[in-house]
């Protein structure tokens, strides 16, 4: 049993978190205030790969693997997650695209997708209480030539930058989620309408709209994977990205537990650093516990992945643990730092709304555990 | 077209570096590895002037077992090759025996137009390396680089000195070291990352570099090595008026010898 990370695996990693240092650092707070999204960040993302990590080199990938992944998207969320967040949607729709496209839609989408030449977006949420269930639904009819939509997707990031989204749409309203089907939608698809920006808590600068579609016409080519797959082709997709927004939880508390610590070396009450007082050293010592502890579940559950191993139960523990302790991670970390750290012009603030939403969003707090159950009973 | 080869040390990373409260004794047992900082600009500085100017650039790094580590984050970063001594005399090496050694590999591995260091290494940064390895070559070696440029066989270099800037040429091949302001190492791309397993690199023998035992003794012995901790007095002077309070300040600073 082997711990280590690869060389090139560390290499990586140390490849992400310089280069968030040097391109994300310098952003991250006006990110948070503006929410304006970071054109100039993508461009330097896809110019040192991160944008094709996992895609094969036969489409311009770098082909780098799960762990890799994760370790990218851990050191760039260190810095600023909302960027992560930006990388993580494109990714898993490139990831769909490579494992359920025909080989000509690969040939089409992946190599401009691997360049950064065009981000991706995955589309699979909607206002009512699943995709393919309620008046809003995307309805996907079929005609001699295709397909025409009808209907919203909500909460979709990238929404409005992506040149190509991942969409699900049930085929029949009687059958809703049974009948979800994912298909491939160009962005400049004539019916279709990026919504006004939803203004979130954290992650900002990755941008959340609503998508509407209005009579949009897609040809056979379009459909991704089988009609009706699309249920099956989603729950796999979203725990993939689960894994990779662990990651980003453990990148957000790790950053925090670092700065909160230094804070302690400096800060002097009683004539002596807070970092030498027991409650202050029981804090860190939890949060960076539970950092180390999520980062070698999520880890095990990225290497399942690249060896094509089942992973999603090991993915939805991972989940459930840091549902449970990431928020816990910034109270804790902003208790060490007091006032100070309750304070916008310190990181903590923005670190505890971005991982607000890493545990929010793609997998509803129960989902894990219900899943974890089965497993066992 | 330039043929360079870029020298650098694999060093502990000082951020992972603590020192121990009780006796000021460093713990390094979990540091990680890294280039050393000035030794990257040296690779990227020869990283760019092959790229301006065609050439090819070589890597060469002498240090304790440990030196392997380095190969992948030194060829992802621009050599096309890397040479490695790994030889347990790293470990008590001063400027000397490091300085001996790689001239040694370099008469070995054959001509260099340009060769090239960072002005001092992140650990000990004795800044020597470069001159010992030009004199023992019998090289010129231009120091403190902040800018340069190669023109057939003649380098173009701005020496950045303590009160003024030197303009110098000198033809190869020649030593030069580099100062941190001459350029921003890359940080290397996934596939710069990926592709650097597919670089060659060589191990060098120290045993067959031709040196005398005598070579690899350190006439600089290193006895400890002590982590530097600022310990504040915490005097609070109480007295009823500032005057006072100032006046008590100033004494206590002059008997200290600071006014």
């Amino acid at each position: 049993m082997n711990f280590e990370l690869t060389e090139e695996q560390q290499l990586i990693g140390q490849s992400a978190r310089d280069f968030a240092k040097e391109y994300l650092e310098p952003i991250a707070v006006e990110l948070d205030h503006s929410g304006t999204f970071p054109k100039a960040a993508v461009k330097a993302l896809a110019k040192h790969d991160f944008l094709g990590l996992l895609l094969p080199s036969e489409v311009g990938g770098a082909e780098a693997g799960f762990v890799s992944y994760v370790e990218v998207i851990e050191n760039l969320s260190r810095y600023s997650a909302a960027v992560a967040s930006i990388v993580n949607n494109h990714t898993i729709a490139a990831y769909t695209i490579q494992n359920w496209g025909t080989a000509e839609q690969k040939k089409q989408y992946l190599p401009g997708m691997a360049k950064g030449e065009v981000l991706g977006g995955f589309a699979i949420y909607e206002h009512g209480p699943t995709p393919g269930v309620g008046p809003d639904a995307l309805v996907a009819i079929k005609h001699d030539e295709g397909y025409v939509l009808n209907g919203k997707k909500a909460f979709v990031r990238n929404a409005g930058e992506a040149g190509v989204y991942v969409v699900f749409a049930t085929t029949d309203p009687a059958l809703g989620a049974k009948a979800l089907t994912a298909f491939i939608v160009k962005a400049d698809t004539i019916g279709i309408k990026i919504g006004e920006k939803l203004e979130t808590m954290g992650l900002k600068g990755c941008p959340v709209a609503d998508i509407t579609f209005e009579n949009v016409v897609l040809p056979e080519t379009a459909l991704l994977g089988a009609v009706n797959e699309g249920a099956a082709i989603s729950a796999k997709a979203l725990a993939v990205v689960s894994v990779a927004e662990a990651a980003q939880t453990v990148g957000i508390g790790q950053a925090a537990v670092e700065h909160a610590a230094a804070y302690a070396k400096q800060r002097v009450q009683f004539g002596k650093p807070v970092a030498t007082l027991q409650a202050i050293q029981t804090l860190l010592a939890e949060v960076a516990t539970d950092c180390h502890l999520a980062r070698l579940g999520l880890q095990n559950a990225a290497a399942l992945i690249e060896e094509g191993k089942p992973f999603e139960v090991e993915a939805a523990m991972v989940k459930s643990f840091l549902v449970r302790l990431g928020s816990k991670m910034l109270l804790d970390t902003c208790q060490v730092e007091g006032g100070f750290g309750y304070s916008e012009f310190m990181p903590l603030p923005r670190m505890f709304r971005d991982i607000a939403g890493t545990n929010l969003l793609d997998a509803p707090g129960d989902f894990p555990e219900k899943l974890i159950a089965a497993s066992i009973a | 077209m330039p043929k360079c080869l870029v020298c650098y040390k694999w060093t502990l990373d000082e951020q992972d570096i603590k020192i121990k409260p009780e006796d000021l004794s460093l713990d390094s047992s979990r540091a990680k590895g890294k280039i050393s900082d000035f030794d990257r600009n040296a690779i990227e500085e020869a990283a760019l002037l092959v790229e301006k100017n065609g050439g090819a650039v070589d890597a060469l790094s002498y240090g304790t077992p440990t030196v392997k580590q380095s190969l992948k984050d030194c060829l992802s970063r621009g050599p096309e090759k890397a040479y490695w001594i790994a030889d347990a005399s790293a470990e008590s090496a001063d400027a000397n025996v490091t300085a001996n050694v790689l001239a040694a590999a370099i008469r070995k591995l054959g001509q260099y137009d340009l060769v090239l260091f960072g002005e001092g290494s992140s650990d000990q940064f004795n800044q020597q390396t470069a001159a010992r390895v030009a004199a023992l070559l019998g090289l010129p070696c231009l120091s403190f680089v902040q800018k340069m440029s190669v023109e057939g066989d003649v380098v173009k270099a701005t020496r950045k000195l303590e009160d003024c800037v030197e303009n110098v040429t000198v033809k190869t091949p020649v030593v030069v070291s580099v100062l941190s302001e001459i350029n921003k190492p890359r940080i290397p791309s996934l596939k710069q990352v990926l592709g650097a397993a597919k670089k060659p690199n060589e191990e060098v023998k120290i045993a067959d570099l031709g040196l005398k035992p005598e070579d690899l003794q350190p006439k600089a012995v290193r006895k400890s090595v002590k982590g530097f901790v600022m310990q504040r007095k915490n005097i609070i002077y109480k007295e009823t008026s500032a005057a006072e309070n100032v006046a008590k300040l100033k004494s206590s600073l002059a008997a200290e010898g600071l006014c």
